[in-house]
């Protein structure tokens, strides 16, 4: 019998009964035109339909270039788009499962406005004029009452926040912040203070664009890599970085030695040469016993010993005084194991490492060139002394001489294209203000009002999201700058694309205090707003939720840790489904409604009068675009001035089709545009250059001195404002024993960690095991609810352990939350969940099988539980688990949300009262429990 | 090559500073050319996959997911994993499993209306429209490569229908494949098929296009200049079960 979808749809009430949940808007409109296709249209017509868009993901934050097809305005395939050389074609799992996140049922739909308490998840539909008025009038209110600084804008997990910031920054407050403030901050702050950048990775993006000795340029597919050395990273199946993982292997097929070190054996471990499974919480012990092997036994004549590359010392500033600041804790003893600082043998006691193998990797690291070492974002960047481990890390790469240099590391930050500055944060710096402190009226501008830098955290360079419960809960309190002495209340939180409920610090503290209530039962926090395509916690907690086009349906730009500028277009490849809106009309809208609503900031010329479609926005951001400097060798552009300043296509600045400015040392070509990269296969690519550093007027380096500087010319401003304003210590740096910021090689231990910190050693025997997390395709906030992910396992984390159930599944539609009609049965196996990974002798010593369930308990009283899977691919005394995987609380993640109760949070158990002492961040991987079963 | 078949383009991307490294994709397109101008009956597809590049990242088995518009329980090409040893001395190797195009298929002579069938240029096929779902194929195939099609949707775990994108049709064979209840592939068996449709077209399979790794390698192994060949020069290789002497078309690396 041959049925078409509709007579089947027909003939059958109960689908037909669900059937009418698709049967709306936009859904039922891609259905009518798909259903002229039908099995007797012939292959050739099919694809002559077809249409081919280079685009931009957006499911995390690699960003990697797509071909997408679509068939009758509905996604086809999802391919790699080879003309990015960030990712070449290739793509992973995460990547190719994006139609799953756009066609997802659990999507947000409509704007919505909460008819519950925050929290529960009830909403009512709403219209867009209604939500935008709803938040202009209390945002309007609050402004008045309280002061615009009142707001908090995140802007989430993505990097096309500008729109957004550009609303709230124009609105008045100068606390936008996103989600950089609780990704790897600590990791990147050796990279900033020294030179000026972020992030350091090694230099395997192949092709790069390379000037030839003939003047062309051509691809260049050869790696010159001999060592690369990966500490608590995992570039395959985190897969932050595209680059990482052909390159990794391709390196390593001609030669290089790939090392990793990380307290379970990754799949990067699984293709390395050598694995090492270091103590979780001992990478600085690590990174500073090869810094005083090397010191110490480097030796210039012995080509064995040539460890150190003085050629830095005529681009950096400072290093004596770094050395000798690092040098004086090496007749210092350890409280915790008696051992001088920094020897072999205590690094060996507190890493757990081997001292030869210590040796060993501080030798090859140092006589090996080119060698790159790079730290991860789990490993280093969510324990609290990452500052330091990323210190020491920069100082290693470049005093070896593997800075910038070919096969050695490079600072994507410093590299990539410019795209954009149309944020206003401009404005809000130079904006003008007014504030009464002790009963004097004092004038200052928005941005001394911020609410980090001149609060607890002068130095937090990304904000200290994972701190502002506290803030939420006592208000802001300004110390530093022109305003000390002033304070204001948190009032209203709007949240876009990010899930910081769940992600920054516990989910216990957040709801705490975003469901906090004054004396007449109103929430003290008047506004909370969620602008997402996902329904995730955050959204439970919302007054109103805008659902927001997801990056199939909207624009942007993407220019993600290349070695050479690249950059590249989202694009809308199918109509925003039901009623989301891309973030250039939600700015608008929000814009229009709060200027209908009286706010005298808010003018047509900055938005719906500047800004008619979404491309008019991002065509402002390309001016800025590449931003690069003319340096490095071979030289990008030798026809043009060395040094200078690029801006423009790479084919004008080819043909020299410039103007030239002397005096702003700047050469122009035709702008970039969103027309001029939807020609050129999406993508613009400038050439690749090494040694970027050395140019004459600083090259790359962006440090206020121009050279690196090993005495930190950055934190030495920042204990100069403090000092200012009667340098008083921030609260988190006062716990690590520091009046000041530092300025030169500085150490502190890391927190809760029984093995090197002595007011943690008496957990030790209660609490004997260490639990860390371990970034997996699955372990986004929003990753979960995809299908096809949630089918595959991956690396003892994210395991089908599921139990047989019947469940009833719940969306976010017109009615508000809304079980659908149906119960659904998910067989035992068929989904995989977060899981504990245990070491198998461990769970054999508790008596423990794979899938028991256990409840893992920290000093603090916190718990969390789930099904332990015991491995042999970790560390024994380590437990690790995916982040943000387990424990999810919103029905938004579909089969996921189902096994909330047997699947473990590691952040539920972090320390909220703990944040990385300068820049802010949580301290999501330093925490020991104990395990009971359940 | 049929008749009328319209070749897409091949990518032009900047020239590579070494004429031996260049993108491996667009080598082995121009390879697929050189093949698809010979008869049919002179090339055998064939893959090689390096298992020492292979990331385990499973983008492949999604990709081709999305490729074949495949449905719930229906996977072309798992990658595997094998775990051995004990903490600190231990293994992992990733194994990708597409169907292994056997010279001598088990699938093939079991099948009692001859809907499988070994085609001249080496891919077993399976003509959806003999097929009964007999799945005699299944048991007979020693690598697991076939599965069925029980005509389960994504969007029936939530709302009881298909998902849009469940609405766009497999080019499977180079025919449209609406897949509605009552038609098939549903009710048929199914399997890797070495992205035949997009062969025809000079473009390569979705998981040697997208591989993480660039671990997969494609081609006509009836030409030595193909990197498909070249590749496997002066390394270690292996076909799974060759005791079996299924002799496959899909050779690893070791």
């Amino acid at each position: 019998m041959k049925l078409t979808r509709r007579q089947f749809i027909g003939a059958s009430a109960t689908a037909a009964a669900t059937y009418s949940f698709w049967g709306i808007g936009r859904y039922a409109l891609a259905q009518s035109r798909s259903s002229a296709i039908s099995d007797a249209t012939p292959v050739d017509k099919v694809l002559r339909e077809e249409k081919t868009f280079y685009t931009s993901d957006a499911f995390c934050a690699s960003e990697c270039g797509l071909k997408v097809t679509t068939l009758n305005g509905v996604i086809s395939t999802i391919y790699g788009n080879v003309h990015v050389p960030y990712n070449a074609g290739t793509i992973c799992a995460k990547g190719g499962s994006g139609k799953q996140v756009i066609y997802s049922p659990y999507r947000l739909k409509y704007p919505m406005i909460r008819v519950g308490a925050r929290g529960e998840g009830k909403f009512r539909r709403a219209s867009w004029s209604e939500a935008a008025a709803y938040i202009a009038t209390r945002l309007e209110h609050i402004k008045k009452q309280y002061g615009p600084e009142s707001v908090i804008m995140d802007g989430g997990d993505m990097t096309d926040q500008d729109p957004y910031w550009r609303l709230f920054y124009t609105y008045g407050t100068p606390n936008c912040a996103q989600h950089g403030a609780i990704c790897d901050t600590p990791r990147r702050f050796g990279p900033q203070v020294i030179e000026g950048g972020m992030r350091i990775e090694p230099d395997l993006m192949r092709p790069v664009l390379v000037r030839q000795p003939d003047g062309s340029l051509k691809n260049d597919y050869s790696y010159a890599n001999k060592m690369v050395i990966y500490v608590g990273w995992n570039p395959f199946v985190a897969t932050r970085i595209n680059y990482e993982s052909r390159g990794t292997l391709a390196a390593k097929a001609n030669g290089a030695k790939i090392v990793v070190v990380d307290p379970a054996f990754s799949n990067t471990a699984a293709q390395a040469d050598w694995w090492l499974p270091i103590r979780p919480g001992t990478d600085a012990d690590l990174f500073a016993a090869m810094l005083r092997y090397i010191i110490s036994n480097n030796s210039p004549g012995d080509p064995e010993r040539n460890y150190i590359d003085p050629t830095f010392l005529e681009y950096s500033i400072g290093w004596p005084a770094f050395e000798a600041a690092f040098r004086s804790w090496w007749n210092k003893t350890d409280p915790v194991n008696g051992l001088p600082y920094f020897s072999l043998e205590w690094t060996a006691q507190r890493t757990g490492l081997a001292a030869s193998d210590i040796r060993e990797l501080a030798h090859e690291f140092g006589s090996t060139k080119p060698a790159a070492l790079v730290w991860g974002m789990n490993g280093t960047g969510h324990h609290f002394n990452g500052e330091v481990v990323s210190t020491i890390g920069t100082a290693l790469n470049v005093i070896t001489g593997n800075f910038d240099a070919p096969g050695g590391v490079i600072d994507t930050a410093l590299v990539r294209s410019n795209k954009g500055g149309n944020n206003a944060s401009d404005y809000i710096k130079a904006n003008p203000a007014q504030r009464v402190v002790n009963g004097k009226t004092v004038t200052g501008t928005s941005w001394d009002l911020e609410m980090d830098n001149n609060g607890a955290w002068p130095a937090a360079f990304w904000g200290a999201l994972g701190a502002y419960p506290k803030q939420f809960a006592e208000g802001v309190q300004i110390q530093y700058g022109p305003f000390a002495g002033y304070s204001y209340p948190i009032k209203a939180f709007v949240v876009r694309g990010g899930n910081p409920i769940l992600s920054a610090s516990t989910k216990d503290r957040w709801s705490e205090v975003v469901t906090a209530k004054d004396a007449s039962g109103a929430y003290k926090t008047e506004l909370m707003v969620c602008i997402d395509t996902a329904y995730l916690e955050t959204g439970m907690y919302a007054d109103v939720i805008l659902p927001e086009a997801s990056y199939f349906e909207r624009m942007g730009l993407s220019d993600i840790y290349p070695s050479e500028p690249v950059m590249y277009l989202r694009q809308p490849v199918v109509e925003p489904l039901f009623e989301a809106k891309n973030q250039v009309e939600i700015m608008n809208l929000l814009a229009k409604a709060l200027h209908d609503a009286g706010d005298p900031d808010i003018q047509a010329k900055d938005f719906w009068g500047k800004y008619h479609v979404q491309d008019d926005f991002w065509n402002e951001a390309l001016l800025k675009a590449p931003g690069t400097t003319n340096v490095g060798k071979p030289l990008p552009y030798p026809h043009l001035p060395e040094g200078y300043k690029l801006l423009g296509t790479p084919d004008s600045l080819e043909a020299g089709r410039v103007q030239i400015d002397h005096t702003k040392q700047q050469v122009q070509g035709d702008p970039v545009t969103v027309d001029w990269l939807r020609a050129h296969n999406g993508v613009a690519v400038w050439p690749m250059a090494w040694y970027r550093q050395l140019a004459k007027s600083g090259g790359i380096i962006a440090t206020k001195s121009g050279k690196m500087e090993f005495q930190f010319g950055e934190m030495e401003k920042i204990n100069a404002f403090m000092a200012q304003s009667g340098g008083k210590t921030p609260y988190m740096l006062e716990k690590t024993g520091m009046s000041q910021f530092p300025t030169t090689f500085f150490w502190y231990e890391t927190v809760w960690n029984p093995y090197t910190n002595s007011n943690y050693a008496k957990y030790r025997d209660e609490y004997p095991f260490q639990l860390i997390s371990g970034r997996i395709h699955q372990s986004m906030s929003a990753t979960q609810y995809v299908d096809w992910l949630g089918r595959i396992s991956e690396e003892h984390l994210w395991m089908p352990l599921n139990d047989d159930k019947t469940y009833h599944p719940t969306v976010v539609d017109a009615t508000g939350g809304r079980q659908v009609a149906g119960v659904h049965r998910l067989r035992a196996g068929a989904w995989s969940i977060a899981v504990i990974q245990m070491n198998a002798a461990d769970g054999r010593h508790l008596g423990l099988q794979t899938g028991d369930v256990v409840r893992l308990r920290n000093p603090l009283g916190l718990e969390t539980r789930g099904k332990v899977w015991l491995s042999e691919l970790i560390r024994p005394g380590v437990l690790r688990v995916p982040p943000g995987a387990g424990n999810r609380m919103t029905p938004g993640m579909g089969q996921t949300y189902e096994y909330r109760n047997i699947t473990p949070s590691s952040n539920k158990l972090l320390d909220p009262d703990l944040s990385s002492p300068i820049t802010g961040m949580s301290s999501y991987n330093d925490m020991v429990v104990k395990v009971i079963k359940a | 090559m049929s008749a009328g078949i319209k070749l897409s383009p091949i990518p032009t991307l900047p020239p590579p500073v070494d004429p031996s490294q260049e993108d491996i994709t667009i080598v082995m397109r121009r390879d697929l050319r050189r093949a698809l101008a010979k008869p049919i009956e002179q090339r055998h597809w064939g893959m090689v996959i390096d298992l020492q590049r292979c990331t385990g990242c499973q983008g492949c088995t999604i990709a081709c997911i999305n490729e074949n518009k495949l449905p719930p329980g229906v996977v072309y090409r798992p990658v595997l994993e094998n775990v051995s040893g004990t903490f600190p001395n231990v293994s992992k190797q990733f194994l990708p499993r597409p169907c292994m195009q056997c010279e001598d298929p088990p699938c093939v002579p079991v099948c009692p209306v001859a809907a499988t069938y070994k085609r001249p240029d080496g891919i077993v096929a399976i003509d959806y429209d003999v097929c009964i779902g007999c799945r005699y194929c299944i048991t007979a195939c020693p690598y697991s490569a076939r599965t069925f099609d029980w005509g389960e949707f994504y969007g029936d775990a939530v709302c009881g229908a298909p998902t849009a994108y469940e609405e766009v049709p497999s080019l499977e064979y180079g025919k449209v494949w609406m897949r509605e209840p009552g038609t098939s592939p549903i009710g048929n068996t199914r399997k890797c098929q070495f992205c035949l449709e997009r062969l025809d077209h000079g473009e390569l399979p979705a998981c040697t296009e997208t591989c993480f790794g660039r671990a997969t390698y494609f081609g006509d192994l009836n030409d030595p200049e193909a990197l498909v060949n070249r590749v496997r020069q002066d390394r270690q290789m292996m076909q799974l079960k060759s005791d079996l002497g299924t002799n496959p078309s899909v050779f690893y690396l070791l």
